[in-house]
């Protein structure tokens, strides 16, 4: 039972940082524009999510809004990455495949540099800790499960029924379907595209630098250059996975998740498996085997993903 | 004329023999001693890389001075991008490179065919690679050993852990040695072990750690530098008893050093120095460099500045008692290979 337990806890707790980023990549996906600088966005959050704690109280504890600042710091980061993603692939048209790997360099370069020159060397913060629900926290298997969490986990759960909500029933949700879509379409019927794309952008990139932030401040409480070490990609792979929908996605973050701790835990507890090897490779054979099998993924995501607009074309 | 066109052949043969010396001089000057230093990681990652980035330091510091013209590190290189930072290095004029990871073997086997003249030092591997590459490999089933003691005398549940990279190289030894340090004084108590396949990954590493705390682990160990992510995550536990022995002296000095009991480093600093020397000779390579206590090639270190209550008189007999055993004699853990974790 308690193998049971414990993998069940641990996949709620490391499965926030992929769900937000994975989440904030629906939000550009649904609105045609195929962001694969994630990863960079979530290591420039990670380095910003640290930095003003560590700048305030070092390695010390810090009041609780010190390390909400640094949280807000990664969000409006990412936002503005996301924006700056934008201007080349919306403004300039860019290949969003190509821009997206530069912005995936560029991000994790900066964070390393900032992070040299501010910092130095690999430090540590005390960063937000677990904190246990009273009462709820009780009840047996299902208390320690989901109620024994750091607070920012259950913000990371509640952006699953509120990006649901955004994308399928606001009006600034349609028109993000709609760009994504029929950009042209959404065009004649006066909406602004670019406005439209360039906001999904900032809101996607403010959830991946969130999810870098979490990275830091909650879950390895401490910066080093390759800190996000995939995770970016994985979260845009779960985009697919997911089929663009909000829950479909969050099932897909806490399989993958699920997939790393069971092969820990298996690990630990079958030390008779002797090739950890597989075991390692285990939630990325699972993420390309459900992808294979998602044939019907391309008719389901947006018709306009990774098309650039330009209303004075006729195509 | 003929006095002009003597004049003019005195002259080109004055400036021609000027040259001549200079030649000397050029010859004089490729004795100059240029270290450059390759790593997957970064200087001061607090553990492999930074080990050895501390060490080529120190061994500037205690060389003659200026015995050592120049050093420079490339941090953050892949296994793809190795061929272009030696051959920069080479084109630089540096003759010692240091590849500092058994994941560049390829790429060093194939700088040391296309550049003879220079001296390469690739770790860790027992094998001989090129007459002009010297191996090198700490043989830390001896600093696993010792970790493992104190590991084994500290738990109080009988239940201790091991955050691995990889089964291979250095670590491999390391982790094996730890089984049986904890085996000799705690054959009762339950070792658990994972890896998670990559160097530097903290995060995974600080996943892995909680796995083991919530499974009721109270010591846990881990080598190279992914395991600072495992000891941040021992630290979150700032009430409870449990701990961690590192494998890197730097841990001690970080924050979250009071969790750490004690810690292990390997001491490049006498394998630079051992290369300058063979350098000197003429030697450029073709030997393998092994480290271990009783070459001066591991240093040990007890926190007793923050974990005196830990360090009992039992636990510090027994580490120094096999320590002396150590320096006294190599090669005492040869059956490291033999342990065999689907047996734990």
């Amino acid at each position: 039972m308690d193998f049971i337990v414990n993998t069940l806890t641990l996949t709620v707790r490391f499965s926030a940082a992929l769900l937000m980023a994975s989440m904030g990549e629906m939000f550009n996906q649904k609105a045609g524009i195929f962001n694969l600088g994630c990863e960079g966005i979530m290591s420039m959050g990670a380095f910003l999510g640290m930095l003003i704690p560590f700048s305030i109280g070092g390695a010390s504890a810090v009041p609780w809004y010190v390390n909400i600042l640094g949280l807000l710091a990664a969000t409006v980061c990412g936002a503005l990455l996301g924006l700056l993603f934008g201007i080349i692939v919306i403004t300039f048209r860019a290949p969003q495949g190509i821009a997206g790997i530069g912005m995936q360099m560029f991000g994790v370069g900066l964070a390393g540099t900032f992070f040299r020159s501010y910092i130095g060397g690999t430090q540590s913060i005390t960063g937000i800790n677990a904190t246990a629900i009273p009462g709820l926290s009780r009840i047996p298997i299902i208390g320690e499960v989901f109620f024994t969490h750091n607070p920012v986990v259950y913000f990371a759960y509640l952006m699953v029924p509120v990006a649901w909500y955004v994308i399928y029933k606001t009006p600034w949700g349609l028109k993000v379907r709609a760009v994504g879509t029929h950009p042209r379409a959404a065009d004649s019927l006066g909406i602004n595209v670019t406005k439209v794309r360039y906001q999904s952008l900032a809101v996607g990139g403010a959830m991946a630098g969130f999810a870098g932030a979490f990275l830091t401040l909650c879950q390895a409480k401490m910066f080093n250059a390759g800190i996000i070490n995939g995770r970016g990609f994985i979260a845009v792979a779960l985009v697919y996975f997911g089929k663009w929908h909000p829950v479909k996605i969050f099932l897909g973050a806490v399989l993958f998740t699920f997939a790393q701790v069971f092969q820990t835990q298996i690990q630990i507890f079958v030390p008779q498996f002797q090739y950890y090897e597989f075991l390692t490779m285990l939630p990325y054979i699972l993420v390309i085997v459900v992808l294979a099998f998602n044939r019907e993924s391309n008719k389901l995501g947006p018709a306009a993903l990774g098309k650039s607009f330009n209303r004075e074309m006729r195509v | 004329m003929k006095k002009t066109l003597l004049v003019s052949i005195m002259v080109l043969l004055t400036v021609s023999m000027l040259f001549a010396g200079g030649a000397g001089e050029t010859a004089e000057a490729k004795k100059e001693i240029k270290v450059a230093l390759i790593v997957s990681s970064t200087i001061d990652d607090k553990g492999w890389c930074q080990a050895m980035h501390d060490g080529i330091q120190q061994a500037i510091e205690e060389l003659p001075a200026g015995k050592i013209a120049d050093y420079k590190a490339v941090e953050n290189t892949q296994p793809a991008d190795t061929m272009t930072a030696i051959r920069t290095y080479v084109n630089l004029g540096y003759n010692i490179i240091i590849v500092h990871g058994s994941q560049f073997r390829a790429q060093v086997e194939e700088a040391a065919a296309e550049f003879p003249e220079v001296m390469f030092a690739f770790g860790t591997t027992t094998d001989i690679i090129a007459p002009n590459v010297f191996s090198y490999m700490p043989q830390s089933e001896e600093t696993g050993f010792l970790s493992g003691i104190v590991a084994g005398m500290t738990t109080k549940v009988n239940k201790v852990a091991l955050v691995g990279p990889i089964d291979g190289g250095d670590a491999a030894r390391y982790n094996r040695g730890f089984v049986l340090g904890v085996q000799s004084v705690n054959p009762a108590c339950k070792i658990q072990i994972t890896h998670i396949g990559n160097f530097n990954d903290t995060v995974k590493s600080g996943e892995a750690a909680q796995t083991f705390i919530q499974g009721g682990a109270d010591v846990l160990t881990g080598s190279s530098q992914q395991a600072l992510g495992a000891l941040r995550a021992v630290a979150d536990y700032p009430d409870k008893d449990i701990w961690w022995v590192g494998q890197d002296l730097a841990q001690i000095d970080l924050d979250e050093g009071y969790k750490c009991i004690a810690a292990s480093s390997y001491n490049y600093k006498a394998v630079l120095i051992g290369l300058v020397e063979k350098f000197d000779e003429g030697k450029l390579g073709g030997e393998l460099i092994p480290m271990n206590f009783s070459n001066g090639g591991f240093v040990w270190g007890w926190n007793t500045a923050k974990c005196a209550d830990k360090i009992t008189p039992e636990i510090k007999k027994a580490v120094e008692d096999k320590m002396a055993e150590f320096k006294a004699q190599a090669n005492i853990l040869a059956n490291w290979s033999d342990v065999d974790y689907s047996k734990l």
